[in-house]
């Protein structure tokens, strides 16, 4: 005959010990829901708890790349507006000479026009010369002053640096924040005036002083015009397209805020049907097992012997 | 015939009242730690016929031979040794969890990442002034939490060391005590109430050792113990009735080692690899280990930052300053802010000019501290702390099922089982009426015979 060896400090032992950990596993389950969290310590699953972390890291940067874009977004919006008023001041510009190019205007006439011409590029310098949202050049690059001075003749010349630079947009993407001045004023090498800027003052210089070299002045300029107003509509298509890819990468970082977010949840979230279900589980057991000890402990044979 | 029924009687009834003691005394101390279960053995008195009288029928009763201690050495060396394995995994798990919780909620990765972040920020606007003094802010928290770190890494060696100190004394108190139990155990008569109770005594010591250190035993025909800590081949800690000193050494880097002294002429190193100080011993080493790519994140980070400030001018157009203070080679604890003014931040590229806002050493930097890669090292070195904090609770918890398993399979054989002592009281007390019924007898057979007239 086998004979299972007990002792009344084993049973009490080995009892406790078996409700203990199942009020443990209880406790823990509650824990994770209370929570959301399944993860409270990294030790509890180190992978998962390591994934936690890279993904809010990409989030936290997600979130700066978020007001970089939003930023360069607005400057190329700014710069966009300023293309579309030089295009104006432009196509004024070319009415102008057209009606100086008229053999039957006076001189008087004509420097009335040529007076108009050099006001508009005034403004013209003006707009050259404004701000960017963070307070610097619109057009002058990386340079922080204006992107054109000028003399006391009236000659402007570009001061900024010759590029925009860029600004990242998060995973190793990057758009040029915006243009600067020579970048759609000048004219490429060869032509008969380095920059738009000059030829207007050529021109409104020429009809001012009048005579006969001034209509002449005025048929030449219209080729200048022309290829000036060529360059900003190209310059407006560039900054047109560069918003677009801001805006492509705002949605796919979009999406892939999304995807992270979704990742957080599988990964770090507590699964609730099915821990609610363990937890019923546990508790069914835990409470037969607190019923059968109570059972078992008030069995005694002393209580039966009399 | 040489039988005395009256005598018979007598030494039955006394037999059954020492038998109803020690059941009493079991019932007693059924809750009692380390007390393990008597009974008695009885034997019959009697004595075979001599010459000339062969035949004869010479019966004397029954007399005590001993009180029977119903222990089992390997269980109890089972015991001990599952205990000592299991205090050691609970002892380096806590140490452990201690050394993750410090790295952990110091947030060194969170400021790490928000560091990164306002650099990245400031490539937006680099001439801003809130944006610089938003990347000052975001290494001065950078700077607090390592040192955070590295003081919380500090306080749990310190605290890990003083816990081994108090162990060592410990395990030198009880190894005394253990070595008096010995003198006494070697006076003590054979299977004497005494001696059981030496031999409790003893178990108890040896239980209470394994838990601080492996303890390999020894029992001599006399029931001396003989132990060396350290497993077989460790050196001698008790012999007899001299007991050798347990001391602890701290290396420079915090880890810790075991001598003992006393028994041999030099000092013998003690390789512990069971009970909670070879737990503790084993958290400092991973605590060193942890300390150092610690203070290796912080050099690589601060040195990156700094080598990238000195290539670049500030919007002054002066040269890059270190941005941080300390080294090199910096380490967690050293590591401070130097420029406290966002304008000393070097953004521009030399030649650039002045307010300028060009990115280039700005974005050199960022290079810099990508390719150095310091929030990825420290999101490595959290894996690797969390992920050995996982797999030694997983061993633990084995160690611990399988102690607690050896210990209730002592306990049901070595305990108390009321229900049986039950049985036993009605049984010894049956004996006990009867031999009183015997002596009865005896006395009427002693009036039947006085009554013949």
């Amino acid at each position: 005959m086998t004979t299972i060896s007990t002792s009344t400090s084993a049973f009490y032992e080995r009892s406790s010990m078996d409700i203990a950990d199942l009020r443990a596993r209880a406790e823990g389950m509650q824990a994770d829901l209370s929570r959301g969290q399944r993860i409270a310590r990294s030790s509890d699953d180190p992978v998962g708890a390591s994934r936690l972390r890279q993904l809010s890291r990409a989030d936290s940067m997600s979130q700066i790349d978020i007001a970089n874009a939003a930023k360069a977004t607005t400057n190329l919006q700014l710069t966009d507006a300023a293309l579309g008023t030089f295009a104006d001041y432009v196509t004024r510009i070319q009415e102008l000479t057209t009606q100086a190019a008229n053999g039957t205007m006076t001189d008087a006439e004509r420097a009335g026009l040529g007076a108009e011409i050099a006001q508009i590029r005034g403004n013209m310098i003006q707009l050259a010369n404004s701000r960017d949202v963070e307070g610097g050049a619109l057009f002058g690059g990386q340079s922080a002053g204006d992107a054109y001075t000028t003399d006391a003749a009236g000659n402007a010349a570009y001061a900024g640096t010759g590029t925009a630079g860029d600004l990242p947009l998060g995973d190793g993407q990057n758009v040029t924040r915006g243009l600067t001045g020579s970048e759609f004023l000048s004219f490429p090498a060869g032509s008969a005036s380095p920059d738009l800027l000059t030829a207007l003052k050529t021109l409104s210089d020429a009809l001012q002083a009048g005579g006969a070299a001034a209509q002449q002045a005025a048929r030449d300029g219209l080729s200048a015009l022309d290829q000036g107003l060529d360059q900003i509509t190209t310059a407006q298509t560039v900054v047109g397209t560069r918003l677009a890819w801001v805006d492509l990468t705002t949605e796919r970082r979009t999406s892939l805020t999304e995807m992270r977010s979704n990742e957080e949840t599988t990964v770090g979230g507590t699964d609730i049907a099915s821990t609610v279900a363990r937890l019923q589980e546990t508790m069914t057991v835990l409470e037969a097992s607190q019923a059968s000890f109570t059972k078992l402990a008030s069995l005694s044979l002393f209580s039966l012997l009399n | 015939m040489a039988s005395d029924l009256l005598s018979i009687g007598r030494s039955g009834a006394q037999a059954a009242r020492i038998a109803l003691d020690v059941t009493a005394q079991n019932i007693a101390n059924a809750s009692s730690d380390g007390y393990v279960r008597r009974s008695t053995r009885l034997q019959e008195v009697s004595s075979s016929g001599g010459i000339g009288s062969i035949g004869d029928v010479s019966l004397s009763g029954v007399r005590l031979e001993g009180v029977v201690r119903n222990a089992d050495l390997f269980r109890q060396a089972e015991v001990r040794r599952t205990g000592a394995d299991a205090a050691r995994a609970d002892a380096e798990v806590a140490g452990l969890e201690n050394v993750q919780a410090a790295v952990e909620q110091s947030n060194v990765y969170n400021a790490m990442v928000g560091f990164e972040g306002s650099l990245q920020q400031l490539v937006g606007d680099p001439t801003s002034a809130s944006l610089r003094a938003n990347v000052i802010e975001a290494a001065r928290t950078m700077v607090g939490t390592f040192n955070i770190a590295a003081t919380a890494l500090d306080s749990v060696g310190t605290g890990l060391r003083f816990e081994a100190t108090d162990g060592v004394t410990q395990v030198n108190t009880l190894s005394g005590e253990l070595a008096r139990v010995n003198l006494r155990l070697a006076r003590a008569a054979d299977a004497s109430s005494d001696q059981t109770a030496l031999l409790d005594q003893r178990d108890s010591l040896l239980q209470q050792l394994s838990a601080f250190t492996d303890v390999a035993t020894t029992i001599n025909a006399d029931s001396t113990v003989e132990l060396r800590i350290g497993g077989a081949g460790g050196p001698l800690m008790v012999q007899g009735g001299s007991a050798g000193t347990l001391a602890m050494t701290t290396a420079g880097d915090g880890t810790i080692t075991f001598a003992v002294s006393g028994l041999t002429a030099a000092p013998a190193p003690a390789a512990l690899t069971g009970g909670a100080l070879a737990g503790k011993a084993q958290a400092l080493v991973k605590l060193a280990d942890v300390h150092a790519r610690l203070d290796g994140l912080a050099d690589a980070m601060a040195g990156a930052v700094n080598t990238a400030q000195a290539a670049g001018i500030t919007p002054a157009n002066a040269a890059g300053q270190p941005l941080f203070a300390g080294g090199p080679p910096f380490t967690a604890a050293s590591l401070a802010l130097s420029l406290t003014d966002g304008a000393g931040i070097a953004t521009a590229p030399a030649g650039a000019g002045a307010n300028s806002r060009d990115a280039g050493n700005l974005n050199a930097l960022r290079t810099a501290l990508g390719n150095a890669d310091p929030v990825g090292g420290m999101d490595a070195l959290l894996f690797d702390v969390s992920g050995t904090v996982q797999g030694r609770t997983v061993t633990r918890d084995a160690l611990r099922t399988i102690a607690n398993g050896a210990q209730v399979s002592l306990q049901a054989q070595a305990g108390v089982d009321l229900d049986q002592e039950a049985v036993n009281l009605v049984r010894f007390q049956q004996a006990f009426q009867a031999s009183g019924k015997v002596m009865q007898t005896a006395k009427d057979i002693f009036d039947t015979l006085l009554a013949i007239r």
